[in-house]
């Protein structure tokens, strides 16, 4: 493609009106591609500006209202913490036995069936991410990233097909609102969406959940799509909005 | 001069939107009343022009306001200014809401037709935004007609290059060129607006 052709993919990607696959091969152009990130960049800039094109409209006199009442509600997310929670279990648990040490005989038992409890919850998680290793590992893997414009969260769903699983990893992804689960649906071509199953996100807005495949998946046939909704806990039998994000699949090496 | 555009972009409190982003990531909510102060009733006007009905349209604002404040620690402010975040939040949601509609009503098949220069601003507004929405109203109006027409249907439509094509019944590489065209000129043009960013 000549430079021109990147050109004029730069302000296309920008205003976010590029077909999935040309943007797919633009961004694999653009991170090798400095002067084309800076076009992107800039033109990002002006897309913005565009806002400011829309025709007036007065602003209901309630809506300040709302956008702070949400504030009230919920805090911000911490920045993302460089400790994993299972490390971060051990290392409270071995200060909490630094304690016991010291502490009198008499609460020591308790206080080392609580520090049992503690250690294999600890064990219990790490052996649940072995697991998820394990079924990340494995060959015959597809995987495919669902993705938004901005800074937006980042799902990942690894499809290990000899184990018949679905690994899902969250980023970014803030915890759904009271009594609503994120559920991930299988999109195929011409086809209703078949649910993949549902999950919920810390307030670091991470998650890792390991779901066994349907055989409605299964049987689906060619899956193009996989896309995420917020549903009613529980999870519904068809998706009640557009996906938040989506993402098409693709064959690990 | 660029911290003087930023300074006349921004007359309300003296302070930066980064400013107040970092305080809304500390948990401050006034930062979060003085960032929807500035820049709420451009949210408003960029949903209500993408989904037309106001109820809609107020949902977006408060969705896209609560992403700010949840996740106002985590921007990145090499990737772009606070306004181009919070519209790129607003616009994809609108879109989204706007696709699923027009699967449930494909009659539903309005063009958003922008407002000339001289339209009355919402009142929230400042003179110092009023002027920029001016000059962007402005610029916009200096394009060549099948430049806006494509930027539009782009921008508050969310149709992709080819389905832009489809519906002015040129030739893909032509839509392409327009747009990016569309965008250089606007970029020039737009450029006193643009170098608080750059700064």
């Amino acid at each position: 493609m000549t430079e021109h052709e990147w050109r004029d993919q730069a302000a296309g990607y920008a205003m976010g009106s590029l077909e999935a696959d040309e943007r797919q091969r633009f961004e694999a152009h653009l991170a090798e591609c400095g002067a084309c990130r800076a076009d992107v960049a800039s033109f990002r800039e002006v897309v913005g500006l565009l806002a400011y094109g829309a025709p007036p409209a007065s602003v209901p006199a309630n809506l300040r209202e709302r956008v702070t009442a949400e504030a009230r509600r919920v805090r911000p997310l911490p920045r993302p913490r460089r400790v994993t929670p299972a490390v971060a279990g051990l290392a409270a648990a071995a200060s909490i036995a630094a304690v016991v040490g010291l502490g009198a005989l008499a609460r020591a038992r308790s206080e080392q069936r609580a520090l049992a409890a503690l250690l294999a919850a600890a064990r219990a998680e790490l052996a649940a991410r072995d697991s998820t290793i394990a079924a990340l590992l494995g060959p015959e893997l597809h995987v495919v990233s669902l993705s938004a414009t901005g800074q937006e969260p980042s799902v990942r769903v690894f499809w290990n097909h000899p184990r018949s699983l679905f690994v899902v990893t969250a980023f970014n992804l803030p915890p759904a609102p009271a009594g609503r689960v994120y559920q991930l649906w299988a999109i195929p071509k011409d086809k209703a969406p078949i649910s993949m199953g549902t999950f919920t996100t810390g307030a670091d807005g991470r998650s890792t959940v390991v779901v066994p495949v349907s055989s409605a998946v299964l049987e689906a046939g060619f899956i193009d799509f996989c896309g995420l909704t917020v549903e009613p806990e529980g999870g519904s039998p068809q998706p009640t909005e557009a996906p938040r994000l989506l993402g098409t699949w693709r064959h690990s090496e | 001069m660029a911290r003087q555009q930023a300074t006349r972009l921004e007359p309300d409190t003296g302070e930066r939107d980064l400013d107040l982003l970092t305080r809304m990531a500390a948990g401050d909510q006034g930062a979060l009343d003085a960032l929807y102060t500035r820049h709420g009733g451009t949210a408003y006007a960029l949903a209500r022009a993408i989904l037309g009905e106001s109820a809609d349209a107020e949902e977006v604002v408060v969705d896209a306001y609560a992403q700010l404040w949840r996740t106002a620690g985590q921007f990145d402010p090499s990737r772009g200014s606070v306004l181009a975040w919070l519209t790129t939040i607003t616009r994809s949601r609108a879109l989204d809401l706007l696709r699923c509609r027009r699967r449930r009503d494909s009659a539903l098949d309005r063009m958003v037709v922008l407002a000339p220069p001289e339209a009355a601003m919402a009142a929230e507004n400042s003179a110092e935004r009023e002027e920029a929405h001016a000059l962007v109203r402005r610029s916009l109006g200096t394009l060549p007609e099948p430049q806006r027409r494509a930027i539009e249907l782009a921008y508050f439509r969310g149709l992709s290059h080819s389905e832009i094509a489809a519906e002015l019944n040129e030739p893909l590489g032509t839509v392409k060129t327009r747009i990016r065209a569309g965008l250089e000129r606007l970029r020039a043009q737009l450029a006193p607006l643009l170098s608080e960013v750059q700064s």
